[in-house]
């Protein structure tokens, strides 16, 4: 039916997608704002919980790294040129255990560790402070790479802690200057396009162009990168995948579990909670992590705030 | 005792001892107790297709239960699947209702018949369907099979039954449905796609 007098100029004039898009890939972290949205998270979740003074203390750990993350400004970074040859060869740009540190983390490791001495922290977290001050810088180095790579001794599981704090500020302020555009997800899906990190954990959203997507978000450079749902993270699978969670509890945490790698990641669902925030909810569900690992299966990776010695390691 | 940020590993009373929480002067001793008050629950996501029409969209179905034998899974939502290229997790109306056909109570599970001048659906069993769908076929086919045309031409063909099929079929329910009816010299078959 003809309606008024305009007639059709028989051109379709809508969005051809009706407004569907494909996932973003790949979403690099915001620096000046990463570490103060899990601090507040921490806070939030801290009320309550049975482990309320880890998670306030955690909480002032997180701010202080926003505090480094700001200090430390903008890095150099490795040049185009060399984003654009790693990514051609299907290698992480920021491959945490390849990547040439620039001397600058040890600036925002010394930032961090001044906010963070302060009387509020309890008295051990102070005296690890102090012990790391005492050492050369080689010896932090070397303890930097202990944690990227091959893994440190339980006697530095505190100096550790700071450590990748530290290196968490650090290469999540080199990623988030990457170009988005330059980037491809790496074949491994399970790992992060950026520095080639396990994640810490992921966030099946509710909100944005494409709510129900799931993104992985790195443990280390928090770039978020999309990976299909229902598919193990570590393995690929997907026969053998559920979702666990406490009978009685919050809906918005899941662990993933797979009988095919009986492995686990955690799953954070912001059509439950649209707070969910991956590094502190994670801390905050360790209680999940205890009643999953006793039911058998084993995490796909730590988070590097929560080193855990590998006593029955795999 | 070693910690490594690649391991997999199981998280434990005795590993969180000798972890970077309680290095730092923090108990586990709370997360622990915890964990004594709570049981796991377990849910599936699972992916399928949506069976009203032929564009074929992903959805992604939740269930409860712990797939034991005789214990069915209750499904309790379904939503579109954001990974899916057709749909990218969006769903028409009929999709989005999807949950009630699943759950309606007036969901056909097993075959009825209602006789001619009848207005009584009675159940019946998958034999006798089968058996009585088939007798009415050969005896409609036997009735009213062309083998010739007016020109004396070779046509085998059985214009007076038609069969419908389901949309959400695969390639290969596609073929057998083909080869099963076309070898009857049925010509009326379809794949609907327009419920």
């Amino acid at each position: 039916m003809r309606q008024g007098e305009i007639s059709s100029k028989g051109a379709w004039t809508g969005n051809p997608s009706g407004g569907v898009k494909a996932p973003d890939p790949i979403i690099l972290p915001d620096a000046t704002t990463r570490f103060a949205r899990t601090a507040t998270r921490l806070e939030a979740l801290a009320v309550g919980h049975p482990m309320a003074t880890w998670l306030h203390f955690m909480a002032q750990l997180s701010r202080a790294q926003q505090v480094a993350a700001n200090a430390l400004g903008h890095l150099a970074g490795p040049t185009q040129a060399a984003v654009d040859l790693a990514v051609a060869a299907r290698m992480p740009p920021l491959a945490a255990d390849g990547h040439e540190r620039d001397i600058a983390w040890h600036d925002g490791l010394a930032v961090l560790l001044d906010t963070l001495d302060v009387d509020a922290t309890t008295a051990p977290a102070r005296e690890v402070i102090a012990a790391l001050r005492a050492r050369a810088p080689a010896w932090v180095e070397a303890l930097a790479d202990g944690f990227l790579q091959s893994g440190v001794d339980v006697e530095d599981a505190g100096a550790a802690l700071y450590v990748a704090a530290a290196l968490q500020v650090y290469f999540t302020r080199l990623a988030a200057d990457l170009s988005v555009a330059s980037l491809r997800l790496l074949p491994e899906r399970g790992l992060c396009p950026c520095c080639g990190s396990t994640p810490v954990a992921g966030v099946v959203t509710a909100s944005g162009q494409t709510p129900g997507t799931r993104y992985l978000h790195c443990s280390l450079c928090a770039t978020a990168w999309n990976h299909v749902r229902a598919m193990c993270v570590t393995c690929g699978q997907g026969r053998g995948l559920s979702l666990k969670g406490f009978e009685a509890g919050s809906d918005a945490v899941k662990a993933e579990t797979c009988d095919d790698c009986h492995t686990y990641a955690k799953m954070l669902y912001q059509a439950q909670d649209t707070q969910v925030d991956p590094f502190a909810d994670d801390l905050a569900s360790l209680g999940l992590d205890l009643l999953v690992a006793k039911a058998g299966w084993a995490r796909h990776a730590p988070n590097p705030l929560l080193l855990i010695g590998a006593a029955d390691s795999l | 005792m070693h910690m490594n940020r690649r391991q997999f590993f199981r998280v434990s009373g005795a590993g969180l001892a000798a972890s970077s929480l309680v290095a730092l002067g923090f108990s586990p001793t709370p997360a622990l107790a915890e964990t004594r008050n709570f049981k796991l629950a377990r849910a599936t996501e699972t992916r399928n297709t949506c069976p009203y029409c032929s564009v074929g969209c992903g959805i992604i179905m939740y269930s409860l239960g712990d797939k034991a034998k005789n214990v069915t899974a209750d499904i309790f939502h379904i939503e579109g699947d954001p990974d899916h290229p057709v749909n990218r997790g969006t769903l028409c109306p009929k999709g989005a209702g999807l949950l009630d056909f699943v759950q309606s109570p007036n969901r056909l599970k097993y075959p009825e018949i209602r006789e001619p001048g009848s207005t009584e659906w009675k159940r019946v069993s998958w034999n006798d369907a089968m058996t009585r769908l088939v007798k009415l076929m050969k005896a409609d086919r036997d009735a009213n099979f062309i083998a010739n045309n007016a020109e004396g031409k070779v046509v085998n063909r059985w214009t007076s039954t038609g069969m419908l099929c389901a949309s959400a079929s695969s390639n290969e329910t596609g073929y057998i449905t083909h080869k099963a009816m076309r070898s009857m010299g049925m010509l009326v078959f379809d794949n609907q796609a327009r419920v």
